[in-house]
């Protein structure tokens, strides 16, 4: 049992302080919690929420010790109407609302920190503080799990959602909200069935039910839970939403200085859609058509910002020309990134994260991808006609959750806990790497380790034990799995053989 | 014991039309040529279109096979061939009925737009199956026609269908009499005249339009899109569910060419008004007010959003429209409202330029 398992970082970033002039402080987030550690020495600085704060710390094991909170994020559980009355008379706020942190960036210059706590689907805007603590600016809880959050312009925030919408707000909500949003859905609560549109007895004897029940309710009518703050929904898929990303284009016509906002969106269902940036969202640009299996990633690298690399379900990743929806390349990953199983049958693999950066002297221009439960980080060079060239892959000690590049190095965060290459096996005692980190060395394609002296404080420090119940360990492993590894939930399974697409 | 009955009757009789349609098409075969019958092919009313359902679709429109669906419209030349590899047609489908149903719009369209390619997309799978049979049946059914017509009158309407085999190679064993089935029950009946375009314009598909209509109809292809009697979802909870909203909109808006028509009718007050918010449109047009919701609603809509890509069209246009008229007296839902006494709201908008980037 004593183990001591505890959470590996699920991300990481690096943020400026408040008022600050670089990006030198690493927030990594663990089950529960954020920290920030100084960049160059790797001394955890603190950690949100604090202790004794009036947001209570999840134990670690908060999870797992209160069945009631278990369970697959964002499922809805029912709720007994007696127990939720009781609820709401000495609002249960003591107990965390959340298990887990599963985004974290920033707005492009560094200043904020946005984060998104699990289960209660609350937006948080930070500023780190000289001493490195957090300073919450913002708490907004959305109607819907966000999947993603990116930036637009002014550091606008853009995130799409499980329920296929996507919002846009301001970064810093305004001290007054305008007046709630009225949505048609909200307006139209008279009952829109009547006896010349519904006919079997059993539908019309539901209707003078609900008549009745209408005409009782009428005194005590419920408060919305609408967020209250602005936002705005700016377009909408039919389909859980995997990723979004705004991107910016010069005009074509060459005496405008005028460039054109753009948003992307990518979704379960194979779908890349381009779409105007507001307030012109409702204009479809184009589609970008070509994967067979869920999207999961978009990334389109600042250095070069007419093309677009997306990842999913597919053993290929694909290089677009996203502003026509063409497609330029398909980059193979299977052979790189995972072996054939026991059986001999390719295991199917999905893209957890692309990142892009520049490297070196000349400037390289390199595309990080990481693959769901896998070890290998596969870098590549993407040529100026949209090629990607592979590197080396580079081998780390366990499956890579997240990845930052900082300077010349990159960070990767590491899954101390499951067994590397598998989604749902445990090791069988915990690795206390954290992080590694990787360099490239001069005038080759070649990636080397490094181990400076931030990798290993961080490491030595460690972050929340992982505390499971005796007995019911099996099943809280299970969740805690789910809570890292979800993407291939995404995958169809049709009937055996039979292909989805033709 | 009384639902497994029906199971085993509705497989025996789909076999039966499986093999009537599969054999080729004779003289002798027309006797037994009958509509299929609804009553096998019932299906609860709702699907839920989140879910993922086993659908087929095409990669992209650019994927889509359609020459099985329109045989007589497949180019003449082999080597027009889509990126899937299969034939081209010599026009694109530019007519789409979301959620078809039973396909009576289609078939009621099919001789008013003769030169037009029409397809039905409904995501019932078995209502899906039933609309297939009964184009087939009909188009079978007219090349007949038109092959003992055309040995007295010479004038045929175009296109002409893929050649029918003079005689029948496989009859029927059930074969009966040329006289009606007694025991059908639907009123359906054959058109006793031939039919421009002798149903060879229309089809219809399995699909969840609401996920997938982008992979079947490239940027600006449609004409026309009709929403026929759209499931009225009436919980608030489920209206995401609904087949018009501002978000969808956007989509139409995206398949359907500038000036192209998007058709709607429905038989709930309530959800006439959700269409027209949800299109930009708050003044009451209509006698009558509608239910408190909608009246609210009808003070503070703005045209902003997908509703700027629409503008309503006027009574006089609607009223001189034969499209509408098909919409209102041929769909099945059509009858049932005018059967029932109810009402029937329609809507049509027609799809503006899009405005200059901003």
């Amino acid at each position: 049992m004593a183990q001591n398992f505890q959470h590996p970082f699920q991300c990481i970033h690096f943020v400026k302080r408040k008022n600050g002039e670089s990006r030198n402080v690493l927030v990594a987030s663990a089950g529960a919690r954020l920290f920030s550690y100084a960049a160059e020495s790797g001394q955890r600085l603190s950690s949100w929420p604090l202790d004794g704060a009036d947001i209570a710390i999840p134990d670690a094991n908060g999870a797992g010790s209160n069945p009631e909170t278990e369970g697959p994020p964002g499922k809805k559980r029912k709720v007994d109407p007696a127990e939720q009355k009781k609820n709401g008379d000495a609002p249960a706020k003591k107990t965390p609302a959340w298990t887990n942190i599963p985004i974290l960036t920033s707005t492009p210059d560094g200043e904020y920190l946005v984060a998104l706590t699990g289960e209660d689907k609350c937006i948080r805007v930070f500023q780190i503080e000289e001493d490195g603590s957090f300073q919450q600016l913002s708490e907004r809880p959305m109607p819907k799990r966000p999947s993603a959050i990116k930036f637009m312009e002014n550091n606008d925030i853009l995130t799409g959602d499980k329920f296929g919408d996507v919002w846009s707000m301001p970064l810093i909500p305004s001290a007054e909200p305008r007046p709630a949003p009225k949505t048609p859905a909200q307006r139209s609560t008279a009952i829109a069935a009547t006896n010349l549109t519904v006919h079997t007895a059993r539908n019309l004897k539901s209707l003078e039910m609900q008549i009745n029940m209408k005409s009782q309710q009428q005194e005590h009518k419920k408060a919305s839970e609408k967020p209250v703050f602005d936002h705005d929904l700016l377009l909408g898929h039919v389909s859980l939403l995997t990723d979004v990303a705004f991107a910016s284009l010069p005009s074509p016509d060459p005496s405008s200085t005028k460039r054109r906002n753009y948003i992307l969106s990518a979704d379960k269902d194979e779908h890349i859609r381009v779409s105007r940036s507001r307030p012109q969202a409702h204009i479809i640009e184009s589609q970008c058509f070509g994967h067979t299996a869920f999207v999961s990633k978009l990334c389109i690298p600042e250095w070069a910002p007419e093309l677009l690399i997306s990842g999913g379900g597919d053993p290929h990743l694909i290089v677009w020309k996203w502003a026509t929806g063409e497609l330029l390349h398909t980059v193979p990953l299977a052979e790189q990134g995972s072996e054939a199983d026991a059986e001999g049958q390719p295991k199917e693999i999905a893209v957890r994260g692309i990142w892009a950066a520049t490297r070196g002297a000349d400037s390289q221009r390199i595309i990080f991808v990481a693959l769901e439960g896998n070890p290998t980080l596969l870098p590549f060079t993407l040529e100026p006609n949209g090629s990607m060239t592979p590197h080396k892959p580079i081998q780390t000690s366990g499956n890579i959750l997240d990845v930052e590049v900082h300077m010349n190095t990159v960070l990767v965060s590491v899954d101390c806990i499951r067994a590397p290459g598998s989604t749902q096996e445990w090791r069988s005692a915990t690795s206390t790497t954290l992080l590694e980190a990787f360099q490239l060395k001069q005038g080759t394609t070649e990636w080397e380790s490094v181990s400076d002296q931030m990798l290993g404080t961080i490491n030595a420090t460690g972050t929340v034990p992982v505390g499971l119940t005796e007995g019911a360990e099996e099943k809280e492993k299970e969740a805690l799995n789910g809570v890292l590894y979800g993407l291939e939930n995404l995958r169809k399974h049709g009937w055996a053989g039979e292909e989805t697409v033709f | 014991m009384g639902a497994t009955a029906k199971k085993q009757k509705r497989e025996v009789y789909r076999n039966k039309v499986a093999a009537a349609t599969s054999a080729e098409v004779g003289d002798v075969a027309l006797a037994d040529l009958k509509l299929p019958q609804k009553k096998y092919y019932r299906q609860r009313a709702h699907a839920n279109p989140f879910s993922d359902h086993l659908l087929k679709y095409p990669l992209s429109p650019a994927h889509m096979d359609w020459s099985k669906h329109f045989p007589a419209f497949v180019n003449p030349d082999p080597t027009q061939t889509n990126l899937a590899g299969t034939r081209k047609l010599l026009r694109d489908v530019e007519v789409v009925d979301i959620g078809c149903g039973f396909g009576g719009l289609l078939v009621g369209l099919a001789p008013v737009l003769p030169d037009s390619l029409m397809v039905g997309m409904e995501i019932r799978v078995q209502v899906t199956e039933y609309l297939t049979n009964r184009i087939k049946a009909l188009r079978a059914q007219q090349a007949l026609k038109r092959q003992m017509t055309s040995t007295s009158t010479p004038s045929t309407p175009a296109p002409e269908p893929s050649p029918a085999p003079a005689t029948a190679s496989e009859t029927n064993p059930n074969s009966k009499p040329a006289t009606p089935d007694p025991t059908v029950d639907d009123s359906e009946v054959f058109p006793n005249s031939l039919i421009p375009g002798g149903y060879q314009n229309i089809t219809a598909i399995r699909a969840n339009t609401m996920k997938f209509l982008p992979n079947f109809f490239a940027r600006g292809q449609l004409s026309k899109i009709f929403i026929c009697f759209p499931d009225p979802h009436f919980k608030a909870r489920k209206h995401k569910a609904r087949i018009v909203s501002e978000t969808l909109n956007a989509e139409y808006a995206y398949a359907l060419r500038p000036g192209g028509l998007l058709y709607t009718i429905t038989d709930v007050e309530e959800y006439h008004y959700w269409i027209l918010r949800h299109f930009g449109y708050g003044t009451p047009v209509e006698k009558g007010q509608g239910p408190e919701g909608g009246e609210e609603g009808l003070e503070e809509v703005k045209r902003e959003g997908s509703a700027e890509l629409f503008e309503r069209v006027s009574e006089e246009e609607i009223e001189k429209d034969e499209c509408v008229r098909v919409m209102k007296d041929a769909t099945e839902e059509g009858k049932k409202v005018a059967r029932n006494k109810g009402n029937k709201y329609v809507a049509v908008f027609r799809r503006k330029e899009n405005p200059e980037w901003v």
